[in-house]
């Protein structure tokens, strides 16, 4: 049970910046997710938290202790990694009292606590059983009952879920919130997952390149993205994003059709601007100030309960997705239009920043 | 058991042999008659008195020539089949023979020789195995001796070469330091360097160290070899890492990481590193010939050769021996084989 901060923290290999000058807060007891694309450097983040790797400029404080200089075992920290990296000659009784033993805990004190960790984890059964025996949940399990018996201040999840096939996936991300919720361990979690992510976070930082783009709660960072990196990351299938110019009195003008009205938007007349809409807030009927967005569509994929579909604005370039409730009767080929309502806009600078406008 | 049959008379298909197996069993064959043939005649051999040894031509089987006790006379005397000049044929031991004659008498009446031809006379044979062979070698020479220093030297240098080659393998494989490389390829550049040039070299600093006639001056030269080093390296890359940083996060120290994770999973490189160790080091005899010179630091190899002599050799004893050489590589081969192909590492991380 502990808090986390990261000041300025800046990790370089060599002359390749890969963190640049983080600064995060996670508070005791809070489930925090780190997402991104691959390469976004939150592996390397969570490395430089349990102290596998060395920050290279910058401070790591858990529960206002400077720790940068302790070693990984000292941070008093667990890791679940991604491959489980579990030892495969050993049992799973003795794959989880390693640690333990390393530190000379006593017999009595190691066997409670492995049980227990069992116990919880259903793995009571399986002690005696050598890691390539079990099934990839199973080994999911054992990696986290590795880390449980340490009873450390804060859990590191380095990608744990991705070498499981979808249904455990689901069952699993549920496990792992309930054991959160009962152990109330500051956790961290690293994913490139955004379902995994958006389901059990508390807290949600996103990160491209080496930074930290936004950090909110999940519904925070769906309904507000701070910039077009987010607001693209976020949801699935990706928000559509149309460009449009800048107009009097913030109207915005779609090169090849219509205007639409959002508030709050102040950019001089004619800044090229970049309008966000997620496909699930377009829809086919038409309301009072939607901005109305005619499409060629190119695909329709029916999933019974809900249909998206793809098509094209008539500048031929930009792709729009409809989520659209329900099963729709479009075929290829159709023209249709799509109503985007103004109060479920979003618009970004169309530069690099990409920063929110509304 | 019917397995093995079924195996061993395979045929490509139909129920007829295809020329194809004609000429893979032909083939098998030549190579079972090359590979067997002179590790059966070797151990036929020793099982062979000295007298069936000597005979032209040679057999396979240790057919000897019978004897008898004749009252009177030291030993035993060989037996043959006579054909006696009134028709019979009888078995009678031969005392003595000179040029074509030979003097035999029967055991019953030793006072009455008979003089025969040598044309007429043919040996008696028997199957027998000389297990006198084997059974006398302790009394007739300092085997166990012998055998106890060719023991103790490749047990005590295979040890010594599995610890200090895996503790390099360890650090060139897991750590990152300035002229890693450049340490890794000086140590593979040793295996340029031909054995002979650093024979002399070697035995200097043997000298030096007051290690001449010592059995750890056969041991130390050979505890480091640059081909372990390298196998075991290449097989520690394929552990991964992850492992090694879980332990880390486990409070192991690096020593507890390489005694209680590294090594148990680069078991199967040991492994092969242990034959290959075991094999070098029992068969080894120009190095033990340099640096042992008195008898009874002799290991088994240089009691072979010493046996040799100038101007007799106790074959019979010589091949027993070589047989009981042979015997604890192929042993240990046949212990240790199954961890050659075993790859235990990758299994349970994925």
């Amino acid at each position: 049970m502990a808090s986390l901060q990261l000041k300025q923290l800046v990790k370089s290999f060599g002359a390749t910046h890969v963190i640049h000058g983080v600064d995060l807060s996670v508070a005791d007891g809070e489930f925090c997710v780190f997402v991104g694309p691959s390469g976004c450097g939150k592996s390397t983040l969570l490395r430089l938290i349990c102290g596998l790797e060395e920050a290279t400029g910058g401070d790591i404080l858990i529960d206002g202790q400077r720790v940068n200089h302790l070693r990984a075992a000292d941070r008093e920290l667990a890791m679940v990694f991604q491959s489980y990296a579990l030892y495969p000659h050993m049992t799973v009784w003795q794959n989880m009292a390693f640690g333990l033993q390393n530190i000379g805990t006593a017999k009595g004190e190691i066997d409670r606590r492995v049980n227990d960790a069992a116990v919880l984890l259903r793995l009571d059964s399986l002690l005696q059983r050598k890691p390539t025996q079990l099934s990839g949940g199973q080994r999911q399990r054992v990696a986290i009952g590795r880390a449980i018996v340490r009873e450390p201040k804060i859990f590191l999840f380095d990608e744990p879920l991705s070498n499981l096939d979808a249904e455990l996936r689901v069952s699993m991300r549920g496990e792992i919130s309930a054991l959160h919720r009962r152990l109330k361990t500051t956790s961290i979690y690293v994913t490139h997952d955004q379902v995994e992510a958006m389901t059990m976070a508390d807290m949600f930082v996103v990160l491209r390149a080496g930074r930290i783009e936004q950090v909110g709660s999940p519904l925070d960072l769906y309904n507000r993205p701070a910039n077009k990196f987010v607001a693209g990351f976020i949801g699935s299938p990706q928000m559509n994003f149309v460009p449009v110019a800048a107009g009097d009195g913030g109207a915005l003008a779609l090169q090849s059709c219509g205007s639409i009205l959002v508030p709050g938007v102040r950019a001089a007349a004619g800044t090229p601007l970049v309008l966000g809409v997620r496909p699930e807030h377009l829809s086919l009927q038409g309301t009072p100030g939607a901005l109305a967005l005619p499409i060629v569509v190119s695909q329709v994929e029916q999933l019974g309960g809900l249909s998206l579909i793809y098509g094209q604005l008539p500048d031929h370039e930009t792709r729009v997705t409809v989520h659209s409730a329900g099963q729709v009767r479009t075929t290829v080929g159709d023209t249709l239009t799509a109503y985007a309502p103004p109060h479920l806009c979003h618009v970004f600078a169309a530069d690099e920043s990409g920063n929110a406008l509304t | 058991m019917n397995t093995a049959v079924a195996f061993l008379t395979r045929t490509k298909g139909a129920r007829s042999l295809h020329w194809t197996d004609w000429l893979s069993y032909a083939y098998l064959a030549v190579g079972l008659f090359l590979m067997f043939g002179p590790v059966l005649w070797l151990v036929m051999s020793s099982f062979k008195t000295e007298a069936a040894l000597s005979e032209f031509p040679p057999r396979l089987l240790p057919y000897g020539q019978k004897a008898v006790a004749v009252p009177g006379e030291e030993g035993l005397k060989p037996l043959y089949r006579i054909k006696l000049p009134d028709g019979t044929t009888r078995e009678l031991p031969e005392l003595r023979r000179i040029g074509l004659m030979a003097t035999h008498v029967d055991p019953a009446k030793p006072d009455e020789p008979i003089r025969v031809n040598t044309a007429d006379r043919e040996p008696v044979r028997e199957f027998r195995m000389a297990t006198e062979n084997y059974t006398e070698l302790g009394g007739k020479f300092n085997f166990g001796r012998y055998l106890w220093n060719s023991v103790f030297i490749t047990v005590v240098a295979t040890i010594l070469t599995l610890l200090f080659n895996s503790m390099a393998a360890f650090a060139l494989s897991k750590y990152k330091f300035a002229g890693r490389s450049g340490v890794f390829l000086l140590i593979i550049g040793t295996l340029m360097v031909p054995p002979a040039i650093v024979l002399v070299p070697n035995f200097l600093v043997i000298s030096e160290l007051g290690l001449l006639n010592s059995l750890w001056g056969v041991i130390w030269p050979a505890v480091a070899t640059p081909t372990g080093v390298f196998l075991l390296r290449q097989y520690m890359l394929t552990i991964p890492d992850e492992l090694l940083d879980a332990a880390r996060m486990d409070h192991a120290s690096e020593w507890r990481i390489y005694w209680r994770i590294v090594l148990p999973l680069a078991m199967p490189a040991l492994a092969v590193l242990a034959i290959f160790s075991i094999m070098w080091r029992w068969n080894d005899f120009l190095w033990p010939l340099i640096v042992l010179s008195r008898s009874e630091k002799f290991t088994l190899q240089l009691a072979l050769n010493a046996f040799q002599g100038d101007l007799v050799t106790q074959w019979h004893y010589l091949l027993a021996m070589t047989v009981i050489t042979l015997l604890p590589i192929t042993l240990v081969f046949a212990f240790l084989q199954k961890y050659i192909a075993q790859g235990i590492a990758s299994a349970g991380v994925k």
